[in-house]
């Protein structure tokens, strides 16, 4: 190997600062630099930082996203959340692991080309099963479409991107067409759409405004495309093609010049028509207003967190003003006393939204009475469970409505300086709340004098590194601190002691969104909403086995059927409902039978979940309840920190368990064993993590004990668990050799007009026969 | 001050002052683990866990501060269950046998690992002190013994078993030879006295530990000589010679020991007469011709008060090391009769890993010379130097704090079993890189309480956590080596780990 250029260290070094806190975004940096974290560069880290190469080295190995090791040339990130893992991620991880030949105990193909990781979560769960290539996300993958993905990308490489279209300018604007451009969005190419639209708009030389909006939140119809005419009118148009864009505007605009009028009468002859007609592809949806899918979706929730979805463009501050914006911040400063926002906090029962569901008014208080000169504030955007993505999407689609809220908190409690902690999973979310951080700062919403009265307050982003532990607040801080992020005993409470020893409040990205809603429209608009102990709204993340999905806000007490049935569509395929799990890793699942409970934290709690920070994910009968089980513990287990005991080997004691039972290998007195372990653990761990971790298996073995004594019997009733089931082919076969053609591991002989035999000791069990069979002829058993 | 209850006692303690450290100045025991004082509390091992009322868990008592009017309870069932089973999650997680299967093996428990390093270094008078804690007759035993200790030595599984009883042997045989063979310093005549019948191993086995913790002894024996079987039974003589037995005898009855040969207890002189002269009687006249002698184990009491019964009268005892322990464990049931205390002691925990991987066994054999077993055939022992040679040869599998380790004695204490959670096996590792110590990672609780000392100490590299959860190790950083990391700290780090995982070589 060369010798490494250690002077960009030192240039890192010099940019980013030399104290202990320091230690994280120095790591970063290293990495960004380098694509891993070379031992040179670390050595010179402590060497010429006041961080110690104990520390460092403690911190460089605690996150996913430090590599150790040179990388390939392009990180494929398989998204293992639990939308995901129920379509079938682990498939999808080993089909790239057998597409690019890499070893078991390998991430990287021998050319160095791909390095293969799994990740947490990509918050892309509609697009289950997703991948993200550098910085591509494919979704809706099969072992079949990892090849075409790989090579699609190496393609993509090839081309850089075409200059976007110049926007038209000035007045006689008579509509808009609106698209997110959100991560989900940008996923299933609305990118791609909104160039297309641009060019489209330049090429028509009709008067539309493009743009980019916060996200609707109907990630089952991304990339959309909403169509407003100056008369208010919307049209939208569903999974939206850039090919699509012309046609689109042509539908709705004349073009005003000669030009223009000419080039779309030519075109009108050669277009298609944007409707069913079209045979290949993906099925494409033109919609109206009217339409009962979105009428279900949208009518059913209440926007207070996400007001103005697909409405403004997430970061111009004109409109996020026009609409009524900073209004509630500018009330605060210049009219209200501190105290008087405390109330209306208080008389709206607004309870964190992180997962707890602690009053806040209680803890804005703590902070504000704590007698010190210096107090902190800090935005916990570490949304890190899996299937849950409601944060990201507040964040990249409402960044200032997140800014309002937490300058508001701030002042309340008198806190000058604060952080929004975001994980690194969500680049653009850092990259709109930076951007939305200067923007009010330059407009004086942030800085020195706001609203001119003598109050200041700093804010600035620090990017997490792949930890879910930090999500718990005392490891967060932590990590802001650059120390490595095990969680801390509580009391004290960051409220009392907290960043640098000093009162801190610590509140939730969606407790911060619907402060200045919450303001605005006074603290009985928001208690109106909800049950008597859960006020307002919640923002949840629904996905998995759903007809319709995506990021949906409904006013509390809403029951989980009503969320299934009326903004899901109910179940994909016709499905049976099984359960549906909330709360995420720390949450657990609530039966079908109980799906008449409705959303607030004490009936969710006594249903055995929890309101968790919003994950949603329905599961339908093909879903095994172990290995769910078994998936969220193995999530949880990967995550523990490894302080406590009980955390750090009985989580993995109760996992071993768990993939006994999944592999037929479990024994009489194993379920006792894990309510033994997970009660132990609940009742001794320092943190959220430990004290929720067993959860999931606790309430699946409550209310699916008969699945569980089933595998002990060494049946899996969902035919989920690999080593458990059998695929073979029926009579039905009609001897395609598809199924032969696709198998990946040769199990399958290939007999034209032959019934077809799977030879059981070579088949792997990925599924692929039984996708391709168009005569719906393997069954698994 | 704050005011606090715990266990029902309202108690002051200062501000700031955690629920343990009220606690102690109490007197109220809370067990710790990894807790230090002087460092601060990792809060990591549980096993000092309490309940606060109003708290919905568990709380650790080292980290958590005292509050005004809490009220703490530090043992019920639920914490008691709580912190077995901190210990045993810790248990099902640690890779090392606490004692060498020698020593398990050995019917008197002797510490065989440790005489073994003590003749490698040349002690020879500390080694002789370690045979005769266990063993009062080793020059004998080291020519009839059958070894049961060499069936179960991990050199078996590579090449072959250490001589250990040659080793013992030699030992005995050299101090013998000494101007002044080694006395056990006897403990100050406590005025009770104990009657011995029957002067055989264990007869004279119980005399020699009775008398060292300072009970008087007279031994009754119907031949004219000590020794019962080993003097009178049909062996060859070229083995166990006369003199042998005479001169190891000697030692014991030096210690000031009554020895009435030619007497037949029941007939020269009544079991009443006994009882009544004697404040304890020992019944060990060897293998009976008729019924046996009903006595339990391990406390070798009999029906009668008072009256003890151990050796081959009790049962079968074919190999002479077990008659040897009997008298041995006898002499102490007696002891703790006559003088309190408990009459079986808690047993000590003893993790066990049963057989070793080839990869785990290579570690243990890099660590030792690849030399030829000496075999017991020489009925002249060994040389010194064939004797420092055999010991060469010992793995070294037992846990070298073994006798100091916090894990073992809380296991004891909070009656903890090996097997409660099984789950993935890690391998055994040892890390020998460094002059003074050893690492065994397979042995850590991850409390990081060496990161902190290494720390305090000034340690440029130093220790360091790497990766997080179950996987999570302590290292040196950056893979550099244990050399590296502790240049000053290494000491005081083996001495505040509370398990075996770091550890003095010598």
């Amino acid at each position: 190997m060369t010798e490494l250029d250690l002077s960009c260290v030192d240039a890192i070094i010099e940019r980013i600062g030399t104290k202990p806190s320091d230690a994280l975004p120095l790591l970063q940096a290293v990495q960004e630099q380098f694509g891993y974290l070379p031992p040179e560069a670390i050595e010179r880290l402590a060497q010429t930082t006041e961080c110690k190469l104990s520390g460092l080295w403690s911190v460089a190995t605690f996150y996913d996203q430090f590599r150790l090791k040179p990388a390939g040339k392009h990180i494929v990130k398989v998204c293992i959340g639990t939308a995901c893992h129920v379509k079938g991620a682990s498939q999808i991880y080993e089909a790239f692991q057998r597409y690019l030949g890499i070893e078991p105990d390998e991430d990287t193909d021998a050319e160095k080309l791909f390095t293969v990781e799994k990740v947490a979560c990509l918050g892309c769960c509609m697009l289950a099963p997703a991948v993200q290539i550098d910085d591509v996300i494919y979704g809706h993958l099969t072992g079949e479409t990892v090849g075409p993905v790989l090579q699609d990308f190496l393609e993509q490489q090839k081309h850089t991107a075409a200059a976007p279209a110049r926007a038209r300018r000035g007045k006689g604007i008579t509509g808009q067409a609106r698209i997110c451009l959100d991560s989900s969005c940008r996923a299933v190419g609305s990118d791609k759409v909104y160039d297309a639209l641009k060019l489209a708009v330049v090429n028509l030389d009709v008067p539309v405004k493009v743009k980019s909006t916060s996200c609707p939140g109907m990630s089952f119809l991304a990339p959309l495309v909403e169509v407003v005419m100056s008369d208010g009118q919307i049209f939208r148009y569903g999974q939206a093609k850039p090919a699509d864009a012309i046609s689109i505007i042509r539908r709705h605009f004349q073009p005003v010049g000669i030009s223009g009028r000419i080039r779309s009468h030519i075109g009108n002859l050669i277009d298609t028509l944007l409707d069913d007609r079209i045979g290949h592809g993906p099925i494409r949806y033109s919609l109206s207003i009217r339409d009962h899918s979105v009428d279900d979706y949208l009518n059913q929730q209440k926007q207070i967190a996400t007001e103005h979805a697909a409405q403004i463009d997430p970061l111009d501050i004109a409109e996020y003003e026009a609409n009524g914006g900073f209004e509630a911040l500018r009330k605060c400063l210049t009219e209200r006393t501190g105290d008087s926002v405390l109330a209306e906090i208080e008389n709206a029962g607004l309870r964190g939204r992180g997962g707890g569901g602690y009053p806040t008014h209680l803890k804005w208080h703590a902070v504000q009475k704590a007698s010190s000169r210096q107090k902190y504030i800090i935005c916990n955007g570490d949304e890190g469970d899996p299937g849950a993505f409601m944060d990201r999407m507040l964040m990249e689609s409402y960044p200032y409505r997140v800014l309002e809220g937490m300058v508001i908190a701030a002042w309340t409690v008198g806190a000058n300086e604060g952080v929004l902690y975001i994980r690194s999973e969500y680049p653009l979310a850092i990259q709109r709340m930076t951007a939305a951080i200067e923007t009010c700062t330059r407009r004086g919403y942030l800085g020195n004098a706001i609203f001119g009265t003598d109050y200041s307050l700093d804010l600035r982003v620090y990017a997490g590194a792949g930890a879910f532990v930090c999500g718990e607040e005392t490891a967060l801080i932590k990590s802001i601190e650059g120390k490595r992020p095990s969680p801390r005993l509580r009391p004290p409470y960051p409220t009392q002691s907290g960043l640098h020893q000093l009162p801190t409040l610590v509140n939730n990205v969606e407790t911060y969104t619907l402060v200045p809603w919450l303001l605005h429209n006074g603290a009985e608009a928001f208690s109106g909403l909800g049950t008597s102990k859960s006020k307002g709204t919640k923002v949840f993340a629904l996905a998995g086995k759903i007809r319709r999905g995506g990021l949906i806000e409904v006013p509390m007490g809403m029951t989980i059927r009503q969320i299934v049935d009326q903004i899901g569509g109910g179940i994909e395929h016709d499905n049976a409902l099984k359960a549906v799990q909330i709360g995420g890793p720390s949450g657990g699942c609530v039966p079908a039978s109980m799906v008449d409970t409705p959303i607030d934290y004490e009936s969710l709690h006594t249903a055995g979940a929890i309101m968790g920070s919003g994950g949603m994910v329905v599961l339908d009968e093909t879903d095994c309840m172990v290995d769910i089980a078994r998936y969220f513990l193995e999530f949880t287990q990967a995550q523990s920190c490894g302080r406590c005991t009980f955390c750090r080997v009985g989580t993995k004691r109760m996992l071993e368990i768990l993939e006994r039972l999944c592999q037929g290998k479990g024994q009489s007195g194993d379920i006792e064993k894990l309510q033994e372990l997970g009660h132990l653990i609940q009742n001794t761990s320092i943190c959220g993590l430990g004290k929720t971790a067993p959860n999931p298996v606790l309430s699946t073995i409550e209310h699916f004990r008969d699945e569980y004594d089933a595998h002990i019997q060494g049946n899996c009733p969902a035919g989920k668990c690999r080593e458990l089931i059998r695929y073979s082919i029926t009579d039905d076969c009609i001897g395609c050799t598809i199924c032969a053609q696709h198998c990946p591991a040769d199990a399958i002989a290939m007999k034209p007009y032959e019934k077809h035999i799977i030879d059981q000791p070579s088949c792997i069990r990925c599924g692929t026969c039984k996708q391709v069979c168009p005569a719906n002829a393997v069954e698994v058993k | 001050m704050i005011t606090l209850t715990i266990d029902n006692k309202e108690i002051q303690a200062p501000e700031g002052s955690t629920i343990l450290e009220a606690a102690q100045k109490e007197g109220i025991h809370i067990p710790t683990l990894c807790f230090a004082k002087d460092l601060k509390p990792s809060t990591s091992c549980m096993v000092c866990v309490v309940r606060v009322e109003g708290l919905k868990t568990l709380v650790p008592a080292c980290g958590t501060r005292v509050a005004e009017n809490m009220r703490v309870v530090t043992c019920n069932d639920e914490i008691q269950k709580a912190r077995t089973a901190a210990i045993e999650l810790l248990l099902s997680d640690h890779i090392g046998d606490c004692l060498g299967p020698c020593m398990v093996g050995c019917p008197a428990k002797m510490n065989i690992p440790l005489m073994i390093r003590q003749i490698a270094a040349g002690d020879f008078a500390a080694a002789i002190q370690t045979v005769k804690k266990d063993i009062p007759l080793p020059a004998i035993l080291g020519r009839i013994c059958s070894a049961p200790c060499e069936k179960v030595c991990r050199r078996e599984q590579a090449d072959a078993a250490v001589s250990i009883c040659l080793l013992k042997r030699f030992v005995a045989d050299m101090d013998l030879a000494s101007s002044s063979p080694y006395r056990p310093h006897c403990a100050a005549p406590t005025g009770k006295k104990t009657a011995i019948v029957g002067a055989g191993p264990t007869g004279l086995s119980a005399a020699y530990y009775l008398k060292h913790a300072g009970i008087d002894c007279s031994v009754y024996d119907d031949h004219d000589h000590p020794g019962g079987s080993l003097r009178y039974a049909d062996m060859d003589r070229n083995v166990l010679p006369f003199e042998i037995i005479e001169k190891e005898i000697a030692q014991i009855a030096a210690l000031g020991i009554d020895f009435h040969g030619n007497i037949f207890v029941g007939k020269d002189v009544s079991m009443e007469e006994l009882k009544s002269q004697y404040n304890a009687v020992l019944l060990a006249t060897g293998t009976p011709e008729g019924d046996k002698i009903q006595a339990n184990r391990p406390g070798y009491l009999t029906s009668e008060r008072a009256v003890f019964a151990a050796g081959g009268c009790i049962g079968s005892r074919n190999l002479c090391i077990r008659r040897i322990a009997d008298g041995k464990e006898a002499a102490l049931s007696i002891q703790s009769f006559l003088l309190g205390g408990t009459i079986a002691p808690k047993p000590d925990y003893n993790h066990r890993v049963g057989k070793l991987q080839p990869a785990e066994l290579a570690i243990f054999i890099e660590q030792t010379v690849d030399t030829v077993r000496q075999e017991p055939k020489t009925l002249n022992g060994l040389t010194l130097e064939q004797a420092q040679a055999e010991a060469a040869r010992c793995l070294h599998c037992d846990c070298r704090k073994a006798d100091n380790c916090r894990l073992r004695d809380l296991a004891a204490e909070l009656d903890a079993r090996q097997r409660t959670f099984q789950g993935e096996k890690k391998l055994f590792q040892q890390i020998t890189e460094h002059e003074q110590i050893l690492f065994e990672p397979g042995k850590c609780i991850q409390c990081g309480l060496c990161i902190q000392v290494a720390q305090n100490q000034g340690e440029d590299i130093g220790l360091s956590f790497q990766g997080r959860g179950f996987d999570e190790k302590i290292v040196v950083p950056l893979d550099k080596s244990f050399a590296c990391g502790l240049t000053k700290a290494a000491e005081k780090c083996v001495k505040v780990c509370p398990t075996g995982a770091l550890a003095m070589k010598k």
